[in-house]
């Protein structure tokens, strides 16, 4: 088992050099191909070469492409980028939609991202714009005055009826039909 | 406001409650138990009511509207939805979708599910999301690449069973470029809209 990630790096997302806020520039300034002319592991970086590698270097005027054949060694893509970073990647008997994949992939990336264990989806300057919430906010000012210990603040916001309380309730509104209604007999009478 | 409706209700409450009165008296054996929260002003006149509370939305609408239009609202956040997650953005910030997503480097896109948008001194709740229209936020995709390498081990003591497996998924950073309100709030367009066709 790998215990890599232990000690894997770990950040936050951040973009280099305020990337995307004018304008999109592309990271990687320079792309290295290194290959056999030869050897079968190099096979799918030869037909990269001959079918794609000027059609991508037409597209993509800013990234400068290197093609260095050496010798009975594995083919290898190196991407540079901007930050300074160097991307070093064995295309050992990949094929050549694999290597077209892989060179859009340092295409389109920042930097090395495999070294980098992200903690955040979200990255902000400006964190609150609001302002945090306080337990006062859009509270009344009377709660500031008031002084503690208070009768009024300690009960509960709402205390139910009773059943005792709603049974002394009825009796008392009875009693007082009652009383109506002799009141009624009475002046009937 | 909110007391205003709270009104509202009460009286239809009690208007409804003295009809069901009316009707059981005959039945029942003691209408003063039914009786007892009788309601006193029967005068209340819910048109009024409702009236003001229109009047009271059109002056708020009419503040806000007056902000944006000197620009004096300063910056703006936002709540969209992207992806099946919610993020609070405001211009400058920074999100990461994860997972395949098709749109790559570069591409400028209009983030369209906008839940919430607001500023210093104000806040548009959308019900669940806001007019389309109303709010346009922009971005930028600035990077598409792949996670740190995940570690997939399973191991069963005794059974002659281990497994491993690398996984690393797509991960793509946006930009967020600008929010914008697009036109003034009309509060009785508020109150007059349907629930949108839109299926998400």
């Amino acid at each position: 088992m790998s215990n890599s990630h232990l000690f894997l790096k770990s950040g936050f997302p951040r973009a280099p050099l305020q990337n995307g806020l004018g304008r999109y520039v592309c990271q990687l300034q320079r792309l290295t191909l290194k290959f056999c002319k030869n050897n079968g592991s190099s096979k799918g970086m030869r037909d990269f070469i001959e079918n794609h590698l000027v059609d991508f270097a037409k597209e993509n005027p800013g990234i400068v492409v290197y093609v260095k054949p050496r010798r009975h060694r594995t083919p290898v893509l190196v991407g540079e980028y901007l930050n300074g970073e160097r991307e070093w990647m064995s295309c050992r008997n990949n094929t050549q939609e694999e290597i077209t994949k892989w060179i859009d992939l340092l295409k389109t990336q920042n930097g090395n991202s495999s070294s980098l264990r992200l903690r955040k989806m979200w990255h902000t300057d400006v964190p609150s714009i609001q302002g945090p919430w306080t337990p006062f906010l859009l509270r009344s000012p009377d709660a500031q005055n008031q002084s503690y210990p208070s009768e009024q603040a300690s009960k509960p916001l709402d205390v139910p009826q009773s059943a005792t309380e709603k049974l002394l309730e009825l009796f008392k509104q009875q009693q007082l039909e009652g009383g109506q209604e002799l009141l009624t007999k009475k002046r009937a009478e | 406001m909110s007391f205003l409706a709270q009104s509202v209700r009460q009286v239809l409450r009690q208007t409804t409650q003295r009809l069901t009165t009316t009707a059981t008296r005959a039945l029942s054996l003691s209408p003063a138990l039914l009786q007892q929260n009788k309601l006193a002003p029967s005068g209340i006149d819910i048109s009024a009511i409702a009236k003001e509370h229109q009047k009271e939305c059109q002056a708020i609408c009419d503040k806000i509207n007056q902000q944006i239009g000197k620009s004096e609202q300063g910056r703006l956040f936002a709540v969209v939805h992207l992806c099946g997650k919610q993020f609070k953005v405001t211009p400058g910030d920074i999100i990461l979708v994860e997972g395949y997503w098709p749109p790559t480097t570069g591409d400028e896109i209009s983030l369209d599910k906008v839940m919430l948008a607001g500023a210093r001194d104000f806040t548009l709740i959308g019900r669940p999301i806001l007019e389309a229209g109303q709010v346009t936020v922009k971005a930028t995709i600035i990077e598409k690449t792949l996670q740190h390498t995940k570690t997939h081990f399973k191991k069963k003591r005794r059974k002659q069973y281990m497994r491993i497996n690398f996984q690393r998924s797509p991960n793509t950073m946006i930009r967020i470029n600008s929010i914008e309100v697009n036109r003034p709030l009309n509060s009785s367009a508020e109150a007059e809209t349907q629930p949108s066709k839109r299926l998400f």
